[in-house]
């Protein structure tokens, strides 16, 4: 019965502190697809719980979700549309539109902001082209050519909109995405780790892992030792 | 203030050989006003188990009358006695069916095994169960409890020296408890006599 | 009064809250400051656990179990609030227990690890291994139900401590061996440099070919003094007032008489 004790130090705030998924994470459209890009630092307050972490979701072969804010929120997110979705590609008997994608995680997102801390990022292909769709934490939808998101992304929001071009190639797309979460990983402490990029075209989705050690130097940071 | 500190308990169960022993304190108060002292806080279940309830007295009767009932049921279906680890368990899932809003009750349960072999098991209130060999305590003041066990018990006490001991470490421990005190009743359950009962004397402040 | 049916009662929430409002404070429940980690080696998974509950700074428990039964080729790492992760995973095992029951198939790792997500209603972190047809799996769960799947993982107060074992000593590819003396180093590393985590380091090996439940596999805190002479009471040393011996009812027991089976 010494639990009356005020005050256990060891333990209590530890486990139930959120989460978060203090992020940066990012899609683009190209001419003929989209690519997302994402960093994979997971932290609970100032220790990193996972350092590979896998921030972009597959929600269908054709559209991908990157996800910001509490972990725990954005994958019970991602776990409903994709059951949804699944069910919805069953009765259509074909693929299903990026749209119809994102206005499901928009309807979760919007139906359950008073108890949800997510913004996600819903990116894919389908028989108009590729397209961004971005749903920040008040659950609003917008169709955006690029997006950025988490708490990395107010680290680049200048550069992405200086470097951003309209008709990019799949290549520069890429670079693009690489570049800025590079810049947003330098910057932003709770952005860190490696860079995963997911490619979306007519071809399907391709996925690409870059490690903490294979990424350029910024402004005064020291070359990874070979 | 706690509710657990409402009105004051402290309880002792130490295992001998083929051998357990429970004691309990005897004021009932309500804050810092005592207002019975032959209150005790260990039940008897059946002729080699018994169950200490600390925390708050309502709760603690509360949850003996579900037990007693859950055990007569037990005896109805199955006419034999409940075995001490199963009445641990049982215990345990009644505690944690009420894990939202809990009984502020935690319970000590000392027995004999169908072999004669002791069980000892302590919970807190919302039944984390926890089993032990040598000793277990609650009460308002379980670190002076702790600190005497921890130094006087030893393995394969016999009966009497089971007694003695652990008489000694609760009337000890209760010297530093504002809350617990005004005497102690200690219950040897040895696996052939029977159960034997004692009444301590204890300082009266 | 409760019921027999399962599930939780919240018969005594409205009293409890409106005591709390009155300034009486709820008890604390017991805690599992912990330090639990697992590693996936060549063959299978490597679970480690120290073996300390605390309550509020008091040790409730010296030598707790804190690796629980999930399944035959499964098991879970408790912390938090001990009677949840007690609980949890025992209600997880028994469900596993009717699903291999209907289906007659092994328990998958990834089934326990989505049943054992309770968005945030129990604090219990986890570490899940476990070996199934798609190979060994190892799993952590946060209270708030966000899951992640890692080759090493760690969880508990002491899980800053293991981590940094685990950081410099990791190798892909281990043998048991290897990965039972990283994991033990893990969890040493909490229990010597961690408060919340003490006692005794207990493994759990799964692999392809079964379990080995090492408890206490190092016994790093046994008592360090013992008296040359014991204290002893002489009989008579306390205080009675009264005495009094409840003899064992005398309950004869008699088997029941042969009975014939009614077969008219």
């Amino acid at each position: 019965m010494a639990r009356i004790v005020a005050g256990s130090q060891i333990t209590d705030a530890e486990y139930m502190r959120d989460i978060s998924l203090g992020t940066t994470i990012i899609a683009v459209t190209f001419d003929g697809g989209v690519v997302l890009g994402a960093d994979s630092r997971t932290s609970s307050g100032t220790y990193i719980a996972n350092r590979v972490q896998d921030k972009i979701t597959p929600l269908l072969d054709n559209v991908y979700l990157c996800r910001s804010g509490s972990a725990s929120d954005t994958q019970a997110i991602a776990s409903y549309v994709q059951y949804y979705l699944a069910q919805h590609q069953a009765e259509l008997g074909g693929p299903v539109r990026v749209e119809t994608a994102a206005k499901l995680a928009m309807q979760m997102a919007y139906g359950n902001k008073n108890m949800l801390q997510a913004g996600l990022i819903i990116a894919g292909h389908d028989s108009s082209g590729g397209s961004v769709w971005a749903i920040p934490l008040g659950g609003t939808l917008l169709k955006v050519p690029y997006a950025i998101g988490g708490s990395g992304s107010a680290y680049i929001t200048g550069w992405c909109d200086k470097n951003w071009r309209a008709g990019f190639t799949r290549e520069q797309a890429r670079e693009f995405v690489r570049a800025a979460l590079r810049h947003a990983m330098a910057r932003d402490s709770s952005s860190g780790g490696c860079v995963r990029t997911v490619v979306i075209d007519s071809n399907g989705a391709d996925r690409e892992f870059i490690p903490n050690t294979k990424l350029p130097p910024t402004y005064g940071e020291l070359a990874a030792p070979a | 203030m706690s509710i657990y500190t409402y009105n004051g308990a402290a309880i002792i169960a130490m295992a001998g050989k083929d051998c357990v022993a429970i004691g309990s304190d005897l004021r009932f108060g309500v804050q810092l006003q005592t207002m019975t002292t032959d209150y005790k806080k260990v039940f008897q279940i059946h002729d080699r188990l018994f169950v200490g309830l600390g925390g708050l007295a309502t709760d603690a009767q509360t949850l003996f009358e579900r037990l007693v009932f859950r055990h007569n049921m037990y005896k109805l279906r199955e006419e034999r006695d409940m075995k001490a680890s199963t009445f641990g368990n049982l215990l345990s899932s009644m505690l944690y069916e009420k894990r939202f809003g809990p009984y502020f009750a935690s319970p000590v349960v000392a027995g004999l095994e169908p072999d004669g072999k002791p069980f000892l098991c302590g919970m807190d209130s919302i039944g984390a169960l926890e089993t032990a060999a040598d000793f277990i305590v609650t009460g308002t003041n379980s670190e002076s409890l702790f600190g005497m066990c921890e130094s006087m018990w030893r393995p394969d006490l016999e009966a009497d020296e089971l007694f003695e001991t652990l008489a000694q470490c609760l009337l000890s421990g209760i010297d530093r408890d504002a809350l617990a005190g005004w005497g102690a009743v200690v219950y040897v359950i040895d696996k052939n006599k029977g159960v034997i009962a004692r009444t301590l004397k204890g300082r009266m402040d | 009064m409760g019921s027999n049916g399962g599930g939780f009662d919240f018969d005594l929430c409205k009293r409890n809250a409106l005591l709390e409002r009155k300034g009486m404070a709820p008890p604390k429940a017991w805690k599992t400051g912990t330090t639990i980690a697992g590693v996936v080696y060549k063959d299978g998974v490597v679970l480690g656990a120290d073996t300390r509950s605390t309550s509020g700074s008091t040790v409730a428990d010296k030598n707790c179990e804190k690796i629980h039964y999930i399944a035959p080729n499964i098991y879970c790492c408790g912390a938090g609030t001990a009677a949840d992760t007690m609980n949890v995973t025992a209600m997880i095992s028994s469900s596993l227990d009717l699903h291999r029951y209907a289906t007659g198939r092994q328990s998958r790792v990834v089934t326990a690890m989505t049943m054992l997500k309770y968005q945030g209603h129990v604090s219990a972190a986890l570490v899940l291994g476990g070996v199934d047809l798609n190979g060994p799996h190892l799993f952590t769960i946060f209270p708030h139900g966000s899951t992640d799947a890692l080759p090493y993982a760690t969880m508990g107060s002491g899980s800053l401590n293991a981590m940094a074992v685990f950081e410099a000593g990791f190798k892909e590819d281990m043998t048991k061996e290897e990965a039972m003396a990283l994991v033990a180093a893990a969890i040493r590393s909490g229990v010597y440099n961690d408060l919340g985590s003490g006692s005794n380091v207990d493994l759990c090996i799964i692999s392809k070919e079964g379990v080995e439940y090492l408890r206490n596999h190092e016994f790093l805190m046994a008592k360090t003094y013992t008296r040359k002479f014991p204290v002893t009471y002489a009989k008579g040393t306390a205080p009675v007032i009264k005495e009094k011996l409840i003899p064992l009812s005398a309950v004869d027991v008699t088997e029941g008489a042969e009975e014939a089976m009614d077969t008219s």
